[in-house]
């Protein structure tokens, strides 16, 4: 999965600035997309291409329980959120629907990747490589369960053992 | 091994679990409104499934509901439309539904307990993140997404990681218990642990800063768990939740046994261990207000705006958020927060809009008027919450006062219907989140508790409701 990073240097970015309530009416993926974001990055529909990455800090999607969140961002184009830790619901809400990955990193890593560095993340063997820099990184696993309904590929094909 | 509250739900209501797979927890109680639900009834539909137990599933609308004369017709479309959805979804697949007229209608963290729908020791989940709300009558209550939305209708279950048990001690007596409330517990807790510091934990409120709230106060307090990050907040039952649930419109009709076998069973067993712990000691604490763009970003009233460089102690990030912050909000470090001038005032929501926080509120306001240059709405949690108030006269003190009285939903909270700010304009709100465009874009939210809210609108500031006569 190779893709660029769009980097938000901050903490606690919320469902409310990744689609503020306003477009929750909305039942038009493609028009949702339009409007990802917008609470915080009003560039970002016209800066996003499809298979680009987030990366951001600590506690990503903490707020409301909207699944609109995650479709919104994969419905722009993104693959994945890399960030230092997910709010819970926003995270499940990801992995539920297949929208997109939610990838745990550590702080050098965060710090190491920049604005539009080229990734190819392969998670099979937690590894990101940056492209750019020449760089391997170490992605946190995810755990046993989670990686269960991701290999599924959402909540509805996730059948036990 | 003793277990905790929270152990011991999530252990009654296992339907498969094995380790290193998520377990299935079976779901006592699903609320559903008319946001998170269109695609999951969708969802049924293309699959041909039928909800599972529409017993267990109750429906109200409140999202996105005007606030003012319920006798006119919704103006924006695509609410009218999601209304009626839900309504259709309703008829279609058999599910009580408290709609737009009806005299049950409110936000669905109001109705739930007032209806006697939140039982103690049971499993409840919502398409919405103050679920938490209902941990105030020890369930086991979270929010859900839209996928999860649908899995319950269609099962009655969800796959789930267990939580880590996190117990917060909430010591001592507040020496002004008008003045100083639930909300400013909370608001304390969440500033001190901070926005993610309960992330994968289901919180238990214990200790006689807990046990001494009432259970509107202890809804306030399970309400913000989700805005600490935590899946879940816990209060055990004792008699006063077995009180206030006695003789309501859905309370069982084997009410007794059950309290019998509550009070013997749901409490935490004294050698269960928790995972994390934190104390908050509640005799010397002060009236909170948020400055910044999360519930983290609080402090007293008595204190000034901080600087970036002083609240992020160091870490970069929390320094970046803070400028971003203070740049938002328009605010300047070092500005006493009772300096702070405010356009608006709402008093509502799933967190501060129900009978008690009225009252309290009203006591504040009661002869006095609104400060000139400010708009305040109230809006009870409910229509049973507004006929209680009207019934009080409560009505009468705030509209004489120039406040608006207005009919139940989430207004002003969310964005999401015609109840928003303006963008620039400054409100002290009762809500639960000052996220950045949460009141509306470009509105600024400071998280006050009612009777902080009262007093802001009369003075057209904030001040410390401390110094007022509230008795």
């Amino acid at each position: 999965m190779k893709g660029n990073v769009i980097k938000y240097e901050r903490d606690n970015i919320d469902t409310d600035v990744i689609i503020p309530g306003q477009y929750l009416k909305v039942h038009d993926y493609a028009e949702l997309a339009l409007h990802a974001m917008e609470g915080l990055d009003p560039d970002f529909h016209s800066k996003v291409k499809e298979g680009d990455f987030i990366l951001s800090g600590r506690n990503f999607g903490c707020g409301s329980s909207r699944e609109h969140a995650p479709i919104a961002l994969s419905h722009s184009g993104i693959k994945a959120v890399l960030a230092l830790s997910f709010a819970r619901i926003f995270y499940r809400n990801a992995v539920d629907g297949a929208f997109l990955l939610p990838i745990e990193i550590e702080e050098d890593t965060y710090s190491n990747i920049s604005e539009g560095d080229e990734l190819d993340i392969d998670i099979r063997i937690n590894e990101i490589k940056n492209l750019t820099k020449n760089k391997t990184y170490k992605m946190k696993p995810f755990s046993e369960i989670i990686g269960k309904i991701i290999e599924a590929g959402g909540l509805f094909k996730y059948k036990p053992d | 091994m003793g277990k905790t509250l929270f152990e011991k739900i999530w252990d009654a209501h296992i339907v498969v679990e094995k380790e290193n797979s998520p377990s299935l927890i079976y779901i006592d109680r699903h609320l559903v409104h008319e946001v998170t639900s269109p695609q999951a009834f969708d969802g049924l539909r293309m699959n041909n499934r039928s909800v599972r137990r529409p017993d267990l599933t109750i429906a109200t609308m409140d999202h996105n509901v005007p606030t003012n004369n319920r006798t006119l017709p919704i103006l924006d479309q695509t609410s009218a439309v999601q209304i009626q959805t839900l309504e259709k979804n309703c008829k279609d697949f058999g599910i009580q539904l408290f709609d737009i007229n009806s005299p049950n209608q409110g936000i669905v963290h109001v109705i739930g307990p007032q209806l006697g729908i939140t039982l103690p020791g049971s499993t409840i989940v919502c398409g919405d993140s103050h679920t938490s709300t209902h941990g105030a009558f020890g369930a086991l209550a979270f929010g859900i997404g839209t996928s999860e939305v649908e899995h319950v209708l269609a099962s009655q279950t969800l796959w789930l990681e267990k939580p880590k048990p996190f117990e917060i001690r909430v010591e001592g007596k507040r020496k002004n218990p008008h003045a100083v409330t639930a909300k400013d517990i909370i608001l304390s807790i969440i500033k001190n642990i901070g926005t993610s510091g309960g992330n994968g934990t289901v919180i238990e409120y214990k200790g006689e800063g807990i046990s001494d709230l009432s259970m509107e106060q202890r809804m306030t307090i399970c309400n913000m768990s989700i805005e600490a990050g935590a899946r879940a907040g816990l209060i055990a039952p004792d008699e006063k939740t077995f009180e206030y649930l006695r003789g309501r419109k859905y309370t069982p009709k084997n009410y007794e046994s059950l309290v019998d076998y509550w009070r013997d069973n749901l409490k935490t067993d004294s050698d269960a261990k928790f995972e994390k712990n934190y104390t908050l000691h509640v005799d010397n604490i002060a009236p909170q207000v948020s400055w910044g763009t999360n519930p983290g970003m609080t402090c007293d009233v008595t204190e000034s705006v901080p600087f970036p460089e002083d609240f992020s102690k160091g870490d970069q990030n929390q320094k970046k958020g803070a400028e971003k912050a203070l740049e938002y909000m328009a605010l300047k470090p070092g500005t006493p927060i009772t300096e702070i001038k405010i356009d608006r005032v709402f008093i509502g929501s799933c967190t501060n809009a129900r009978l008690e926080d009225l009252i309290e509120a009203s006591k504040v306001v009661k002869g006095k008027k609104l400060s000139p240059h400010v708009r305040a709405m109230v809006v009870p949690g409910s229509q049973m919450v507004k006929k209680q108030a009207e019934e009080l006269g409560l009505d009468k003190i705030f509209t004489d006062a120039n406040f608006e009285w207005r009919e139940a939903g989430c207004s002003m909270c969310l964005g999401m219907n015609p109840d928003i700010l303006s963008p620039g304009e400054r409100c002290a709100s009762t809500s639960n989140r000052n996220f950045e465009g949460r009141q509306g874009t470009g509105g600024r939210t400071h998280l006050v508790s009612p009777v902080m809210a009262a007093a802001a609108a009369i003075e057209g500031h904030f001040v410390d409701v401390r110094e007022m006569d509230l008795n």
